[in-house]
């Protein structure tokens, strides 16, 4: 903004100002209105939702998988996203950094005089964007289940075969979903994106002798689950059924 | 042809200021606006520094790590992980401990050499990415961590995921037939020994160096 | 050098010129306990002259097209409020010690009088607030309303911003079940992340290698004490600019006709 742009703001306003009316009552009427509906709202919230406690602090716990809350989701996502462990620094520190420098210099760059959203595109575009991002990060981070739970509909085909067979893909997904796969593999909505490739439809891609194979043989990093099928051969088999059902 | 600028002269006197004495160079209205700024800037850090030293000084204490006992020589194996729940920090209940997942040394897997702090290997079950807490999957033969998708062989490396470094591991020592545990260390991806880091500090390369060890915990000397 | 004379005092300055139409004073006990309201209110007037202070707070005026998204920074200032007083009362039942902690908030929820639903207005609170503070920033971008002259006001904007997050990441470990413990090893490591002094600065917030017996109440007093006095301070340098500059007007609002403003002023000299 030059100094005509800005002489011109401060005259536009100053007019538009003495136009207006007084803040007490006109706005502070306003705000009292918004203050009862927030307040409405937590009081609300707190007799439907009240204040749960979950279990108490457990520093020995193996099995409990850490969520934080809502508002921090999108950076809870944006560290699960960036894998290579060179890259954690940037996503600990260095994204939130740099995006929170960019947030607070955003009056001292962006330095046009016109303010209507419509007329700066590029601004109102880059806002929207980012509501966009962090609203999808959040969704993907609100959906993030634990490496120990899969839950994948049951196949048609499977379904067709009877009850026996669901229960018996049923029982093959807890064991896969216990065994940890989930923690390199993706199932559907579950699990993560890597270092192994998406088990979605890994049925349509082997077949069930294929899969058994690779169980038992598997290529480096992935570990042989041999002896899972020489201990427990029926949860063995389940796993493989489930895996081969998966198409 | 160097352009002259008239310098002032340092003397107050021959600046004209009126009352000045001769050979004084500050005048006493600068002497009492520095005198006050210095005067204040030492009542206000007689509070802000030992309040702050107070806040600081747990960095620089150094924390004891006594040895304690976690069980006999017969409930370890050297094939498979068992749990044992340790004493990190004294007097505050269960909130100061801590899950080690313990087995004896297993030549076909561990490839450092002996010594006498790792006849046994306990591993600590904090997750290297951020701190949550790893599981150890039997099937899978992983150490799987909830939050973020790291992955750990059976010995704790990375495997898979954002973890930065091998899981932690704890010294053990033998005494008769009791296994002790004592202080932790962390461990580079070639399983060296280092003073205990936080999970997310990257020990390769630079990483010892751009991530400090700090006065409160160390590795045992020589180890 | 000469001196001025004094000028003579007025014969009786104490006693205040009759208010129009009224040839008696107070006379019904409601007109007497109205005089004595204004007589205590003239009394502080007199010793602060916060009165014009006031006036120019409330009586400015706000441009012409405020309309409803201009209520969202004073809601959150509301919310703020009722975190401050929801907090005070909760402190009074609660321990920030790693052993007592969980055990004092189960005693909140269930044998306090109101012990759950104020708890529970101070949770969902938060929730709100990040909400408020949220919309308020996204209203303040997309109107335009961080340029010239608002910048500064923007720049204390994102630090309240900053600040309100710190205030709901400190507060969710006060409760102590797993997610409190679990969220704050994780973030207390993220803040470990930060080459060369970050190890030192997750030391300084755990008071120790590990979470220790001074790590929740270090974690109480940056949230009860520290950041709410900052916000605060802060707050008020927020309001105050908001007063000095004024509300914007909404980018689409026009002034209709300066020129013939300008006109009916000179007119009137």
């Amino acid at each position: 903004m030059n100094k005509r742009e800005k002489e011109a703001y401060l005259r536009e306003y100053g007019v538009l100002k003495s136009q207006g009316k007084p803040f007490f009552p006109y706005a502070i009427a306003k705000d009292s209105v918004m203050a009862i509906m927030v307040m409405v709202v937590i009081i609300t919230m707190s007799i439907v939702l009240g204040a749960e406690l979950g279990p108490k602090a457990d520093p020995t716990s193996t099995t409990y998988t850490p969520r934080p809350e809502w508002y921090f989701f999108f950076l809870f996502e944006l560290l699960r996203v960036i894998k290579p462990p060179a890259l954690v620094p940037l996503a600990t520190i260095g994204v939130p950094t740099i995006c929170l420098i960019l947030l607070f210099l955003l009056p001292f760059y962006d330095r046009g005089a016109e303010r209507r959203p419509e007329r700066r595109p590029i601004a109102t575009a880059a806002g929207i964007f980012t509501i966009c991002a962090i609203g999808y990060l959040t969704y993907l981070g609100a959906a993030a289940g634990p490496p120990t739970e899969i839950d994948i509909p049951v196949p048609a085909n499977v379904r067709s075969q009877g009850s026996a067979a669901v229960a018996n893909f049923k029982s093959g997904e807890q064991v896969v979903a216990q065994s940890g796969c989930a923690a390199c593999h993706k199932f559907g909505e579950n699990g993560n994106a890597g270092p192994g490739p998406s088990l979605t439809r890994v049925g349509a891609r082997l077949p069930a002798q294929a899969i058994q194979r690779t169980l038992i043989n598997p290529t480096a990093p992935m570990p042989s689950f041999a002896t899972l099928s020489e201990q427990s051969p029926k949860q063995f088999e389940q796993m493989v059924g489930f895996l081969a059902a998966l198409k | 042809m160097t352009e002259h600028k008239e310098s002032k002269s340092k003397y107050t006197e021959d600046r004209q200021i009126p009352g000045a004495f001769e050979g004084e160079t500050v005048t006493r209205r600068r002497a009492m606006v520095l005198g006050g700024q210095v005067a204040g800037g030492v009542a206000a850090a007689a509070f802000a520094l030992p309040a702050l030293g107070f806040a600081v000084g747990p960095i620089f204490e150094k924390q004891d790590q006594p040895w304690q006992i976690v069980g006999n020589t017969g409930e370890f194996n050297p094939d498979s992980y068992v749990p044992r729940t340790i004493t990190l920090v004294a007097g505050i209940g269960d909130a100061g401990k801590s899950t080690v997942y313990l087995r004896k040394y297993n030549p076909d897997l561990d490839t450092e050499p002996r010594d006498e702090y790792n006849s046994y290997i306990a591993i600590s079950t904090l997750c290297m990415h951020l701190g949550c807490p790893v599981r150890f999957t039997a099937a899978a033969q992983r150490f799987i961590c909830p939050c973020h998708g790291g992955v750990y062989d059976i010995v704790g490396k990375v495997n898979g995921g954002p973890p930065v470094r091998p899981l932690d591991r704890f010294y053990t020592r033998l005494e008769a037939d009791r296994v002790l545990i004592g202080p932790r260390f962390s461990v580079n991806s070639e399983l060296q020994r280092f003073s205990p880091r936080d999970p997310g500090e990257p020990l390769d390369g630079v990483g010892q160096y751009l991530y400090p060890s700090r006065p409160s915990m160390r590795k045992i000397q020589g180890t | 050098m000469a001196k001025l004379k004094t000028p003579t005092l007025p014969s009786n300055p104490l006693t205040s010129p009759k208010r129009p139409g009224k040839a008696y004073g107070p006379s019904t006990p409601l007109e007497h306990g109205a005089e004595a309201g204004i007589t205590a209110v003239d009394w502080i007037d007199e010793r602060t002259s916060l009165s014009g202070g006031l006036r120019w707070m409330m009586f400015r005026k706000v441009p012409k097209g405020t309309n409803w998204f201009y209520t969202l920074g004073s809601a959150t200032m509301f919310a703020f409020l009722s975190q401050a007083v929801t907090g005070v009362f909760l402190a009074m039942y609660y321990d920030p010690s790693a052993t007592r902690a969980y055990e004092s908030i189960q005693h909140i929820n269930n044998d306090v009088f109101l012990g759950e639903f104020v708890h529970g207005m101070h949770k969902w609170g938060s929730s709100v607030m990040v909400i408020l503070i949220f919309l308020h920033m996204g209203r303040t971008f997309f109107f335009g309303a961080y340029k010239y002259p608002r910048e500064l006001n923007w720049v204390i904007g994102v630090a309240l911003l900053v600040m309100t997050m710190t205030m709901s990441f400190s507060g969710y470990l006060l409760p102590f079940d797993q997610r409190s413990y679990w969220a704050t090893i994780v973030g207390v490591n993220i803040n470990g992340t930060g080459p060369l002094v970050g190890p030192y600065l997750s030391e300084f917030l755990r008071a120790g290698p590990y979470f220790g017996a001074t790590t929740l109440s270090r974690f109480y007093a940056i949230h009860m004490l520290l950041v709410p006095g900052a916000i605060a301070a802060l707050m008020g340098f927020h309001l105050y600019l908001v007063a000095k500059l004024g509300t914007t007007a909404p980018p689409w609002v026009r002034a209709k006709s300066p020129d013939a403003l300008r006109e009916q002023k000179v007119s009137d000299l």
